[in-house]
């Protein structure tokens, strides 16, 4: 090939490097093409911006990322490495803190302890992973732009009269001798298409039929679409944009939603069964849920918020009954019933001293499970609190500790002054609950004292507690409007891609001579039948397997 | 009788209508070549009963289908079985309307074995209504699941166009290093079909018998606060325990030819729901397929896809290649339609996230992925005929790992019940 390349066709139109077919009248440029094989008909032949020569390092990028090849490859090493992240469950999955790091060795042994070091247990998080979206939205907009401008130029400006060679070498060809006027036939022909929908475009005896160009269009409208996609997901790490997090909330508590502003409360749960009637036999028995709703109210905090000294001031905004697949929503918050959890929990006690020497009782005073006042008078006693327990326990060296943060074993030890016991006051432990005390023996570690004074509660009208605590999921997220008219724009482009194609008949009759060539970017037998239908109109039957000059469907 | 009872009937019925249609359209096609006959007009004749057939198959299924959503309140795609049925349905609409644009008999006698073995397949699973859990109760699922199963049966006429098309081409007398490998692939696709046959006939066959045995299974969990808790489950098993689930002891073992005693023991990395039993029953299949694959090779004295080969003489293998990408390129925007969007919108509404990386999400992505990459293939050079028609047999297999396989091995939000 020569340095500067003759470009110009014997048509006279001048073409640009990497032209395959003329522009003008569709003769192939390669002078070294001899052949009668089927032409390579994609973008009808325009070069792209791709096939410069001499290309610069912009080119070269531009280059890179315009190749289908190249944007094949991408598609197939991420859904490759999309594999590898099923294999385990990915960390994202565990909703309690859990330490990857000793979860996946202990779980699944050496293969765990691997596929945790390589980062596959984060793998949709993960650079390399990100970076492969990244690369196929840049590949889908190059690859984009590099063809549909020259395929619009091209399509725009047709010539009618093509070039014998372009004609023949097409993939659905038919010549034949006609008798009588030729004019004529091209005319019923032209109006045997126009019935099929086609849109004629006349030169004398030379004839363009066409149709469904706006398929073409499709594939782009598709890549505008997914890109508008993979922005609206990128967007979302932007911090503020989404939110993800799991909230607890016992029967009648207020709790803050995590870096937010917003607290909720959970007014009542509710749960109901499938009753046994309803269920096959192989499910009779089991707790099959129907039904969870929580009664939820919102609130939005107006003043001395985030002030750990003062207690939040709180304006209700919304108030829904969450359930499954009914969220409640506001201004782009969402709280979605998660699951649920029906152990008892206590919240508060209202116990009343018990003097055993004298029999007097003093009382009652509030006992909070958290939070409570660190010191309460009764009478002529003193409590002071000195520590409380939410799951007490002993550890291995003997000394108490509490096991978790939810009051399931709570425990209290006071320090208690008054009549008859040391000036400097004794310790009592009390528990609140009647299966720790026996459990943990409290009348045995008390001792002493047990025999001078009694904490006790009286009647279940002083204990409050919650029968269940509802988990809510709390979603936020502003790129979701990006995302469905981003899925809208694809589906959109792929429904025109797919399900019309663009079809076109090329024909001249040159001294009685037919010669017929059509080209379609999908569905070649749709192409031969519709050419054969019109064929078989005018007065010739050809079987549409006929008509098949060979070469690939693309 | 009550509604679901008549649909269990049609089920039936629409079962032996698709295996009828299936020998009609072999004696459409192999018949061509028997003496005193017009081999046209003998195709137009048996092609036009066999469609008949299946239609009227199709038509027992849809009766099935509505009739059993009128009689349980639900549209039945909520379990394996239900779902499984539903897909056959599928694949039965898909092969009708590719049948409409072709009018290629030949079609049919790869889209009905492959409906059959799925609605054999689909059998394997409980039959009975279960109630759904309040996540599942929602017009979206009924859509996403519906649509991503006719985009996937889309798929599948693809694929037995797929496998027609290797069948046609690959040179089954060739000895050169490439035409061996053909061969040799080809006819593992064939031994893998028949391995799910096996599947069914073994879990008929020890069903029919009755068979049973139990172990008990000791599980030990790590809980957050590093407390190890251990529990005991019971495990059933149908077949003959060739496999014992991971830590277990024996309840009770029905002795089979003399067989008393388990012979392995899961590893313990396989962990999922029932892992031993899905081991166990995976150990059986290919127990019972390879018998029959052995059985069959008997019989013809050659490999099957030798046997297959000539009956597609006379085939244009460009037509196949045509239906199989006009199959998958017409099945792909309802796929994306199905198990991405309405997924989405489905997932959005349940879980209030549009995706969450969900195994099951991922190898729809994956399946997505993998058929966008067919499609550009497409466009290029040296990619139609033998090369795409393989693509669009991995591709199904891809869609068959999503629908099934995610579901039995990988545990996550869409798990169904396994055998």
């Amino acid at each position: 090939m020569s340095l500067v390349e003759n470009t110009k066709c014997e048509c006279g139109h001048q073409n640009a490097v990497g032209t395959v077919l003329c522009e003008s009248c569709g003769k192939p440029l390669d002078k070294n093409d001899q052949s009668d094989m089927p032409l390579e008909m994609r973008y009808d032949g325009v070069a792209r911006r791709s096939q410069k020569t001499n290309p610069n390092v912009i080119d070269r990028v531009w280059n890179f990322f315009s190749s289908v090849k190249i944007a094949i490859y991408l598609i197939v090493l991420t859904f490759l490495t999309a594999m590898l992240g099923t294999i385990y469950p990915q960390e994202n999955t565990f909703v309690n803190n859990f330490d990857p790091s000793v979860y996946y060795e202990e779980t699944y042994g050496l293969p765990g302890k691997i596929y945790y070091l390589l980062g596959l247990t984060h793998t949709y998080e993960s650079w390399w992973f990100i970076g492969l979206l990244v690369m196929i939205g840049t590949s889908l907009v190059i690859c984009s732009l590099d063809r549909v401008l020259p395929l619009y130029r091209a399509l725009n400006k047709q010539q009618i009269r093509k070039h014998h060679q372009f004609i023949l070498r097409q993939k659905t060809v038919f010549k034949r001798r006609i008798e009588g006027e030729e004019t004529k036939w091209a005319d019923g022909f032209a109006a045997q298409l126009k019935r099929q929908g086609y849109r004629i475009h006349r030169d004398g005896t030379a004839l363009l039929a066409e149709k469904n160009r706006f398929s073409r269009w499709g594939p782009y409208i598709n890549h505008i679409g997914l890109i508008l996609f993979l922005l609206a997901v990128l967007a979302r790490s932007i911090p503020s944009w989404q939110l993800d997090t799991y909230i607890t909330v016992p029967d009648g508590d207020t709790v803050q939603i995590a870096d937010t502003n917003y607290y909720v409360k959970n007014e009542k749960f509710t749960v109901e069964y499938y009753k046994d009637e309803e269920l096959p036999d192989k499910l009779k028995g089991t707790a099959r849920a129907k039904l969870f709703e929580t009664k939820a109210v919102l609130y939005e905090c107006v003043s001395s918020c985030g002030d750990p000294l003062k207690e939040p001031e709180l304006k209700e905004v919304k108030r829904h009954d969450i359930v499954v697949n009914e969220p409640l929503k506001y201004k782009g918050l969402k709280l979605y019933q998660f699951d649920f959890d029906t152990t008892p929990r206590l919240n508060e006690v209202r116990p009343v001293l018990v003097d055993k020497q004298t029999g007097d009782t003093y009382g009652p005073f509030d006992l909070p499970m958290k939070d409570s006042a660190p010191q309460h008078k009764l009478g002529p006693f003193t409590l002071d609190l000195y520590a409380n327990y939410m799951e007490f326990s002993i550890d291995e060296n003997g000394e108490p500790v509490t096991l978790s943060r939810d009051p399931v074993a709570p425990a209290f030890i006071f320090t208690v002054k008054g009549p008859g016991l040391d000036p400097a006051g004794e310790p009592y432990l009390y528990f609140p609950m009647q299966k720790d005390k026996v459990k943990f023996s409290q009348d045995a570690i008390n001792a002493a004292i047990a025999d001078k004074i009694e904490i006790r509660v009286d009647g279940m009208e002083n204990v409050d507690f919650s029968e269940a605590s509802t988990y809510l999921n709390v979603r936020m997220d502003r790129a979701l409007p990006y995302v469905w008219i981003g899925a809208a724009f694809s589906m959109l482009g792929l429904l025109m891609g797919s399900y019309w194609q663009h079809r076109r008949i090329w024909l001249r009759i040159d001294q009685g001579e037919l010669a017929l060539g059509a080209h379609t970017n999908k569905n070649w037998y749709g192409m031969r039948s519709d050419v054969a239908k019109a064929l078989g109109k005018t007065g010739i039957a050809v079987d549409p397997k006929s008509l098949d000059n060979g070469g690939n469907n693309a | 009788m009550s509604l679901v009872d008549f649909s269990s009937d049609a089920f039936i019925v629409a079962f032996f209508l698709y295996c009828f249609a299936f020998m009609f359209y072999v004696i459409a096609i192999a018949g061509k070549k028997w003496s005193n006959r017009d081999p046209e007009q003998h195709e137009r004749r048996w092609g036009r009963i066999a469609f008949g057939t299946s239609s009227l198959g199709l038509a027992a299924h849809l009766a099935f289908f509505f009739t059993r959503w009128a009689g349980s309140g639900q549209i039945p795609t909520s379990n394996m079985y239900e779902f499984m049925t539903f897909l056959g349905m599928s694949i039965m609409i898909a092969f009708t309307i590719v049948y409409f644009i072709y009018r290629k008999a030949l079609l049919g006698m790869f889209a009905l074995p492959l409906t059959v073995i799925i609605v054999a397949y689909a059998s394997v699973f409980p039959q009975e209504v279960q109630p759904l859990i309040p996540a599942l109760q929602n017009v979206w699922l009924k859509v996403h699941v519906t649509t991503a199963a006719l985009g996937e049966a889309f798929f599948a006429v693809g694929f037995a166009a797929g496998l027609m098309y290797l069948l046609r081409v690959v040179d089954f007398k060739g000895k050169t290093k490439e035409a061996r490998r053909s061969q040799f692939w080809v006819e593992f696709s064939l031994y893998t079909i028949i391995v799910i046959v096996g599947f069914i006939f073994a879990v008929f066959a020890f069903r029919g018998a009755g068979y049973e045995a139990q172990f008990v299974q000791e599980q030990s969990k790590i809980d957050t606060k590093g407390i190890e808790s251990t529990t005991t489950e019971t495990v059933d098993y149908t077949l003959p325990p060739i496999v014992k689930p991971y830590n277990s002891q024996a309840v009770s073992i029905e002795s089979f030819l003399g067989m008393e005693e388990p012979l392995f023991e899961a590893p313990y990395w396989m962990n999922g729901v029932n892992s031993g039993r899905k081991l166990n029953t995976v150990v059986w299949s290919v127990i019972a397929g390879t018998l029959l694959y052995g059985l069959l090779r008997l019989v013809f004295r050659k490999p099957l896809g030798a046997v297959i080969h000539p009956v597609m003489e006379g085939i244009d293998p460009e037509d196949l290649d045509e239906i199989s990408y006009r199959s998958i390129a017409i099945g792909f925007p309802i796929f994306t339609l199905g198990a991405l969007i309405f997924a989405m919108i489905w997932a959005n509404i349940a879980w209030g996230r549009f995706w969450g990386w969900d195994p099951k999400e991922v190898w729809a992505l994956i399946t997505w992925l993998f058929y966008s990459a067919y499609l550009h293939f497409r466009l290029s050079r040296g990619w139609q005929g033998l090369r795409s028609a393989w693509l669009a047999v991995i591709g199904f297999v891809i869609v068959l790992f999503t629908l099934i396989g995610v579901n039995l091995i990988i545990a996550g939000l869409h798990s169904y019940s396994g055998v």
